[in-house]
């Protein structure tokens, strides 16, 4: 017989037990008494109505058990949480006497304020996973005995589940992790969000379950006995996640009793209440709301990184996966080895040493391979408590080489986040330090300022493997940037000043660039680089925004601050990444679109310009000059000859030139002029030096007819191929050529000697010497066809007469091969026209070259451009 | 009432609401759009290729104003859009019957 159910004490019983966890939680802010209160409360109501409620009254033996199950079952019932109630029967015969009672209970529940599901099932119905319903399999493993049949529950913890999770852990585990998989990827795979949702996101309380979960199968698979999950973490990160655990459920906890509802966005707003109020800190004095949200970003680190491992350890993979990993294994080298698809360190105490760490974080980026489990560990160690404490042991210089290399690197975004998540980022790059978890408020950014950072890297490196055709446009840009690896550490320093003092975060992001470039020993001019970078990287942004970008006018003064191609497509590219990484949908088509019209206006404009701003008066009047004289010593001592050998220069030149080269070409001019004066009519300088990888030829001359030619040949003949080339001359007649190229048969490389005697006949052919025996040699030999492939670019020739004053430009695309350039160097000889300048590029299989020319001292006009289009067309299709 | 959209060119998008904001409108709708009229395509030659873009990007301003106010904000768009050249863009003018707020299903004006 059953008895009358007491609602209304029930009712007064839940109302008074509720406003009292909430005044208690007001008064003290302890989230865990206050989970466990409630979890009491409902205990004790559920227990009162299964007395009256069910048959028997759910006395030891009458065939059924309540089992709290979920949060409840954890104790964890946070105040708009469901209350999740299994009602387990031993058989069909008492599911059948408690399907009526189970209803009435639900009902009741509801009545009293509870949002409860109440789930029946049979003891054997729980010992079957079930593929499409796992996170019922999932909820036993926080079963927990209400009331009822005791017996039942001890025969589902202690026999039932404990050969399920040894049966089926493969299924459990990879259920467990696809679950996590699409959980994380509705909120893009970070835990970084501005507005960060407590439960679910990344770092999220879920996750933290998912640990005890994973835990729990892997323990019970393997010992077929519960162990309480936390005692078996211990260590630092144990420690750190259940710290986290206690931070974020206290949020939780005050979201519900703010919301009354189970809604976990921690808004902007609540941000600034949790933080005034301090919750989570285990005081009550108020916090500043930045420094809140990095301890909620540090907490929730920890919780995302204790799933991962736990979730790592658990996660038994099929064979196929399996055999993939082994081949992985053959990754390894003497320094690191591979398993399971983790890099662990072999020798883990030479971590200490900061190269040999690099050296790790390298392997990361080269393998995309996260550190395993231990090698984190020992890492984390020697950061916390070891010389790293006060920063980046030894000479910060050494660290510049692999840091670059991390950065270029296809899997960098891996590397850094794990460097990241250690602190050895923080110990390398002091100024990221600022942005860590750095929440700044505003309607676009939707991650924290480092997450946005990373972003940005990780987006240009998937860019290289873009398919969608607006993207590829931009990924053939960033396969032409020479220097990729200070695109990148630009991006890495461009927002950092915003964890900075100051009004303006640009200009702190750029002392810290500054800072930044001179420990890690960039050179000069890469570290003025990385500084125009970061200074500018807004500067297209607002272009695109507040100026019509198909105007001359905004394209021309936009153009000219960059003033160069290459500073162009990195600024191109930074721009790309920046917008992309401020929230999903921030790049959208028509930005991209616009994005590339002004990259592509400008870039035209930097090509048809070269001649129209030339360098033209003293350098004491001229800005640029001064600057260019203040940033060499060398170059300060000669400021009025110098003038005087750049009067006539385009002004493109200062700013494709560092100081120091700049130096160096008046030292070659200088000793040109001695010669000329010592009685040689016919002389030439050359120097020739190795630059990553390349070749690069500087030649410095008086003008002639047939001169560019003529280098072009004697390079053509050597077998080297021109990558790219710029040719300048000055008002008294001095040219100045620069060619960079590659030595595909590697006659330099095999032949130091070699590089002597191909000076000698640069110089030889610039000065009209006659070449020399070995040269004269060459040239009768044919050259055979480099080993490129061979795709279909077609001839293009495109006249300009408007964009100069004195030259017609000419720009011309084919199909790159070797001797290209001097063919059509021969060709535009033949046809009588001066080169007055030359920016000669390469992009994969295509030369795209720019030729300022005139005839007989004028431009062509329209009867000569046709014929030279002719002459070109022909003369390259037929070679 | 009446509901101003505006089409204008994404650079004078600034200004205009400088001037919306002084003529006391504080609430519009903002879309980027891409189109043309008069003023047709723009082609860009880089690298030997033709990147033709017959639509051009634009920006929308949308907003719904009491008819008295209809003629100053748009001699304000007028002014602050306008830079004389091709492409400055178009205004369309419509009468709304009805305006609900949802918050709490004011109507007419009041739900401005």
């Amino acid at each position: 017989m059953t008895q009358a159910v007491p609602l209304d004490s029930l009712r007064a019983v839940c109302e008074t037990g509720r406003e009292a966890l909430a005044a208690d939680f007001q008064a003290h802010g302890d989230a865990l008494a206050t989970l466990a209160g409630r979890t009491a409360l409902a205990d004790r109501v559920l227990f009162s109505l299964v007395s009256t409620l069910f048959p028997s009254g759910g006395s030891a033996d009458c065939g059924y058990c309540l089992l709290a199950i979920g949060g409840y079952g954890r104790r964890a019932l946070f105040p708009s949480s469901d209350l999740d109630v299994l009602l387990l029967c031993a058989d069909a015969r008492a599911a059948e006497s408690v399907s009526g009672p189970g209803g009435s209970l639900v009902r009741m529940l509801w009545d009293l304020g509870w949002r409860a599901a109440v789930t029946s099932r049979l003891l054997e119905e729980c010992d079957r996973f079930e593929q499409d319903n796992p996170e019922f399999t999932i909820s036993l493993l926080d079963g927990r005995y209400v009331a009822g049949d005791a017996a039942l529950t001890a025969a589902l913890r202690q026999k039932v589940l404990p050969a399920l999770a040894a049966r089926e852990q493969n299924a459990l585990v990879r259920s467990l992790a696809e679950m996590t998989r699409e959980r994380h990827e509705k909120y893009g795979n970070t835990l970084y969000h501005l507005e960060p949702n407590l439960k679910d996101a990344p770092g999220g309380l879920r996750d933290f379950d998912v640990a005890c979960w994973a835990t729990a199968v892997h323990e019970l698979s393997r010992q077929r006995a519960w162990t309480a999950p936390e005692s078996g973490w211990g260590g630092l990160l144990g420690e750190a996640a259940g710290e986290g655990y206690r931070f974020l459920a206290a949020i939780r906890v005050f979201l519900h009793f703010h919301n009354g509802r189970d809604d976990n966005r921690l808004t902007y707003d609540l941000q600034e209440e949790a933080a005034a109020r301090g919750i989570g800190t285990g005081r009550t004095a108020p916090q500043p709301v930045e420094q809140w949200m990095r301890a909620y970003f540090r907490h929730a680190r920890a919780i995302a990184r204790l799933e991962k491992r736990r979730m790592d350890e658990a996660l038994a993979r099929p064979s196929l996966y399996r055999a993939f990993e082994d081949w992985r294994t053959r990754l390894s080298n003497s320094d690191f080895s591979v398993h399971h698809n983790r890099a662990y360190c072999r020798r883990p105490a030479a971590l200490a040493d900061p190269v040999f760490l690099l050296g790790l974080y390298e392997f990361v980026a080269r393998h995309g391979l996260e550190p395993a489990v231990e090698t984190e560990t020992a890492v984390e160690q020697i950061v916390a408590s070891g010389p790293y404490a006060a920063g980046w042991p030894g000479d910060p210089a050494a660290a510049g080489p692999p840091l670059r290399r991390i950065l270029t690197l296809p899997s960098a975004g891996v590397a850094l986040r794990a460097m990241h998540r250690v602190g050895v980022l923080d110990a390398l790059l002091p100024e990221f330090r600022a942005v860590d978890s750095l929440v700044i408020r505003d309607l676009y950014h939707r991650y924290t300022v480092d997450e946005h950072t990373l972003l940005t890297i990780e987006g240009l490196h998937v860019l290289r493997h873009a398919t969608f055709e607006p993207d590829r446009r931009f990924a053939e840009i960033l396969a032409e940037v020479e220097q990729p690896e200070l695109l990148y550490l630009s991006l890495l320093l461009h927002d950092v000043g915003k964890g900075m003092p100051g009004e303006n975060h640009v200009l702190a992001s750029v002392e810290a660039a500054g800072r930044a470039g001179l420990r890690f020993g960039l050179a000069p001019y890469e570290r003025d680089l990385v500084i125009f970078l970061v200074r500018n990287h807004l500067e297209m942004s607002l272009t695109l925004q507040r100026r019509d970008i198909f105007d001359p006018e905004a394209v021309r003064v936009f153009s000219e601050l960059v003033a160069t191609p290459e500073r162009l497509k990195m600024l191109c590219l930074l721009t790309y990444a920046d917008i992309r990484s401020v929230n999903p949908e921030a790049l959208t088509p028509w930005k991209a679109e616009m994005l590339w019209q002004l990259y592509a206006a400008a870039a035209n404009y930097l090509a048809r310009s070269v001649d129209g701003t030339r360098i033209a008066g003293s350098a004491a009047s001229d800005r640029e000059l001064i600057e260019v004289v203040r940033g060499s010593s060398a170059l300060a001592a000669l400021a009025k000859p110098l003038a005087a050998f750049l009067d006539g220069f385009p002004r493109r030149y200062l700013k494709l030139h560092a100081a120091d080269e700049i130096a160096a070409h008046f030292e070659m001019a200088h000793r040109l002029e001695e010669r000329l004066v010592a009685g040689e009519t016919r002389a030439a300088e050359a120097q020739l030096r190795e630059r990553r990888g390349q070749y690069e030829l500087t030649v410095v001359t008086r003008d002639r007819p047939g001169l560019f030619a003529g280098i072009t040949g004697a390079l053509s003949t050597w077998g080297m191929n021109i990558l790219k080339a710029d040719a300048f001359s000055n008002r008294a007649g001095l040219v100045l050529d620069t060619f960079v190229f590659a030595d595909l048969y590697q006659t330099l490389t095999l032949n130091p000697e070699e590089r002597g005697r191909l000076l000698g006949d640069v110089e030889d052919v610039a000065a009209v010497r006659g070449p020399s025996e070995a040269f004269a040699r060459r040239r009768r030999a044919p050259l055979g066809p480099a080993a490129r492939s061979r795709s279909a670019v077609a001839t293009e020739v495109r006249f300009d007469n408007s964009c100069s004053a004195t030259s017609t430009i000419v720009e011309l695309v084919a199909r790159d091969r070797p001797g290209l350039l001097h063919r059509i160097s021969e060709l535009l000889a033949g046809a009588e026209c001066n080169i007055e300048a030359a920016l000669i590029d390469t992009q994969g299989d295509k030369a795209i070259d720019v030729f300022y020319l005139t005839r007989r001292g004028k431009k062509l006009d329209d009867a000569e451009a046709r014929k030279l289009r002719e002459t070109l067309v022909h003369g390259i299709e037929q070679e | 009432m009446t509901k101003i959209e505006a089409i204008i060119q994404t650079s004078r998008f600034e200004a205009v609401k400088e001037a919306l904001k002084e003529a006391g409108i504080e609430g519009m709708t903002v879309t980027d759009v891409r189109g043309h009229g008069r003023q047709k395509g723009h082609t860009e030659v880089y690298r030997g290729r033709e990147y033709s873009m017959d639509l051009l990007p634009k920006t929308k301003v949308e907003l719904v104003v009491p008819d008295r106010l209809a003629e100053t904000v748009v001699e304000a768009i007028l002014k602050s859009a306008r830079t004389g050249k091709i492409g400055d863009g178009k205004i369309f003018l419509t009468k709304i019957d009805e305006a609900i707020r949802i918050r709490n299903e004011e109507r007419g004006e009041d739900a401005l």
